[in-house]
């Protein structure tokens, strides 16, 4: 079984995100870039299920400029089996990259994509979702367990309540969550082979998809800043300004 | 010592002085639990004003100061004798950034700042101040200044000393020596600060220092990697000393039972290898997959160039030692996650070892080119003397230095052996003294070595430090019975 996996290349996570001083968006400016986390579980979930016999062929693809090749490289370290880049310095919305991923779907016919359920940089928690309704494709969002079958998949999801358990028929789309399993680090012996694995560059001409933007961004503004607390001296006095000056209890 | 006391409330205000048990408790013992003090009170100076007069209250009624930091030492050098006639000085009020010169590269910082603090502020400063070690959220620069700590950033950037151009000490004549001066070119006679750095309060009370700052690398690689001995990681580290040059900034070696420690009390944490051929059980449930491989080193590169730079860089290098057999495998962290997670996994091995029970430590640097000489003849006689004694080795291979602990063997009251404490630090010293080495690389001489110290130190070397201790410290009023007996 054919396995896509899409991974984007954000800040990396514990980096301090900075808001541009002119309020265009934030400094990616010399700043550390890592793959999205939710993405990096998507490979570790797809190598994991080749490990166990399950998936013959996993192949990744990002989308992006070429900085993303770096990004592509770790995920054929951690196991992946070959890449495809498409390149492109457009700023990508998640509907574009969703219809780039259908392109991609289309040539490559994997049986299921597995992709992170959100990017941490924007947070919008959409492409999986859109490239499901594209391909006209089952979805499965915010899996914390995989069970792959020959027809169908099992997929466990974390909802408000608890763990909803659903089957879903394959071809499908699979977002992760956070505890679907824990990424490996990637070793030398793998980072070297995977220096010799194959990364195709498409553009999205080729895939014939225009990724034009369709939003406006206005303007990027830093959080307020939080202001400074003060101490009191008893409870008595806290119960006080809680009750007459923050006027939060009655 | 009523008049004493009096007088020292009127210096420091009364809430400055303490004297009951109970508020006295956390200034008492010692971070080990070795040491059980009994002061005749804790007082919190506020300035280097209240530090003078209270050094020069106590001298007048002859009764000696025990300075103290964050507590965190580990030879009993900050703890007080239980004569009931000692006063400890806690400097941790003291915690004011006099000032940040990005242009001088320097801070200027009282002796109570919180190490962990200082980074944070040289970080918002877009600086490095490179100390680093396993208690700077607790420790504090004057402590670290009074020890010379070293940790793990001494490779690239030097012990405590290395980093420090200027100091503010109060002498116990109760006078201020200034010499907060921001220069890296001095020569004016005796470089007075060089006493005070590493004297462990014995010559008088630094209240304020000048810092040095490095550029904030913009890029930095972790890698942990598996040797088959310590020889391989000493081969390892030339070559990777010899193609880094600068940009190695941390080297640290532990052993499988260390990683197995880590594992087994810290269950938040990834073994970094897995089994050969098996899939990746990262988890919980694996650490019997650890000790797969007998030595680990961690090491790190940092620099200002691209991060894609450095991390080819690295790659080049681990695929150089892995072709010369010196390592048989490696993990390079993919994202500052990891890379946090990597560090933890060595940083968490001084605690580790703690949950095992105590153990017999020992702090000890040779010449790095005698480490795996050092190691492969000590554990040989250990087992000999003592069979079954866990050897808990990590360190910082780059700088010779190695916490080369012993834990108690498995059935073996941890109690028990540490009765045998004596003969177990005649021994491992005794064996660091024959590779030209030093008892104490890093924590200092304070109570616990005080008596070993005469056997390893030759008699003119410890007689021009009487002779130091004698002129500075007349009354001997200052933490005296640490370094050597009165």
């Amino acid at each position: 079984m054919k396995v896509l996996v899409p991974i984007k290349r954000v800040i990396d996570y514990n980096v301090k995100v900075r808001v541009r001083s002119d309020g265009t968006g934030v400094e990616t400016a010399n700043v550390k870039m890592s793959m999205n986390p939710f993405d990096e579980i998507a490979v570790e979930e797809a190598v994991r299920q080749k490990e166990a016999g399950v998936v013959s062929e996993i192949v990744v693809v990002s989308c992006g400029t070429t900085a993303c090749q770096e990004t592509l490289r770790t995920a054929l370290a951690i196991g992946a089996d070959r890449a495809i880049l498409v390149d492109t310095a457009v700023e990508l919305q998640p509907l574009a990259v969703a219809k780039l991923l259908r392109a991609v779907v289309d040539r490559e016919q994997p049986r299921l994509v597995i992709l992170g359920k959100q990017a941490i940089d924007d947070d919008c928690n959409q492409t999986g979702q859109m490239l499901a309704a594209l391909l006209g494709w089952p979805q499965a969002t915010f899996a914390s367990k995989l069970v792959v079958e020959a027809e169908s998949a099992l997929v466990t999801r974390e909802v408000d309540g608890g763990l909803e358990t659903i089957r879903v028929g394959l071809p499908a789309v699979i977002t992760t969550d956070l505890r679907l399993n824990e990424p490996r680090y990637v070793t030398l012996p793998n980072i070297m082979k995977a220096k010799k694995k194959t990364l195709d560059p498409v553009t999205p001409d080729a895939l014939g998809v225009d990724v034009t933007p369709r939003l406006k961004t206005l303007r990027v503004d830093e959080p307020p800043k939080r202001k400074a607390g003060a101490k009191v001296p008893d409870a008595q006095t806290l119960a006080d300004k809680l009750k007459n000056e923050a006027k939060v209890v009655q | 010592m009523n008049e004493l006391l009096g007088q020292l409330r009127k210096c420091l205000g009364p809430e400055h002085v303490l004297t009951d048990a109970s508020s006295m408790a956390p200034y008492v013992t010692d971070w080990r639990r070795r040491y059980q003090a009994k002061p005749l009170a804790v007082v919190r100076p506020g300035s280097t004003a209240e530090v003078s007069a209270l050094v020069r209250a106590c001298a007048s009624a002859r009764v000696a100061m025990v300075p103290q930091g964050g507590n965190t030492g580990l030879c009993g050098g900050a703890t007080a004798d239980r004569s009931g006639h000692q006063v400890v000085v806690s400097l941790t009020r003291m915690n004011r950034v006099r000032a940040v010169d990005t242009k001088n590269d320097t801070m200027t910082v009282e002796a109570g700042c919180v190490l962990h603090d200082l980074q944070q502020v040289a970080a918002s400063s877009n600086r490095l101040f490179p100390l680093s070690l396993a208690s700077q959220g607790s420790c504090v620069i004057g402590g670290n200044l009074s020890t010379n700590a070293g940790g793990t950033g001494v490779l690239r950037y030097g012990n405590t000393r290395e980093l420090t151009l200027g100091l503010e000490v109060v002498l116990a004549s109760g006078e201020v020596l200034d010499a907060l001066r921001g220069l890296r070119k001095d020569n004016t006679g005796y470089d007075l600060k060089h006493l005070f750095i590493g004297a462990e309060g014995t010559l008088g009370i630094i209240t304020a220092a000048v810092l040095k700052l490095f550029p904030l690398p913009t890029a930095q690689c972790t890698a942990i990697v598996a040797c088959d001995t310590p020889q391989q990681a000493v081969d390892l580290l030339e070559l990777a000393r010899a193609r880094a040059g600068a940009s190695l900034t941390a080297f640290e070696l532990f052993s499988a039972l260390c990683l197995e420690l880590v594992l087994k009390h810290y269950p938040g944490c990834t073994p970094p290898f897995a089994g050969a051929g098996m899939p990746v059980a990262a988890g919980r449930d694996s650490h019997a997959l650890a000790s797969l491989h007998p030595q680990y080193v961690l090491l790190e590169l940092s620099d200002s160039s691209p991060q894609s730079v450095l991390q080819g860089h690295i790659e080049q290098i681990l695929a150089a030692a892995l072709e010369a057999g010196l390592i048989r495998d490696a993990v390079i962290a993919a994202s500052e996650a990891q890379r946090a997670a990597l560090w933890a996994l060595r940083e968490n091995v001084s605690e580790a070892q703690a949950h095992e029970g105590r153990n017999i430590k020992h702090d000890i640097s040779v010449p790095t080119s005698a480490i795996a000489r050092f190691i492969t003849q000590t554990d040989a006689t250990l087992e000999r003397a003592f069979p079954g004694a866990r050897r808990v080795t990590f360190g910082h291979l780059g700088d010779g230095n190695l916490h080369y602990n012993l834990a108690a063997p498995i059935g073996v009251e941890p109690a028990q052996f540490e009765s045998r404490l004596d003969e177990v630090n005649a021994l491992v010293h005794d064996s660091v003294l024959q590779f030209g080495g030093s008892i104490s690389a890093e924590h200092g001489i304070g109570q616990l070595k005080r008596d070993e110290l005469p056997r390893y130190k030759s008699a003119i070397e410890l007689s021009t430090m009487r002779s130091i201790k004698r002129a500075l410290d007349p009354l001997g009023l200052m933490n005296p019975g640490k370094l050597f007996a009165d």
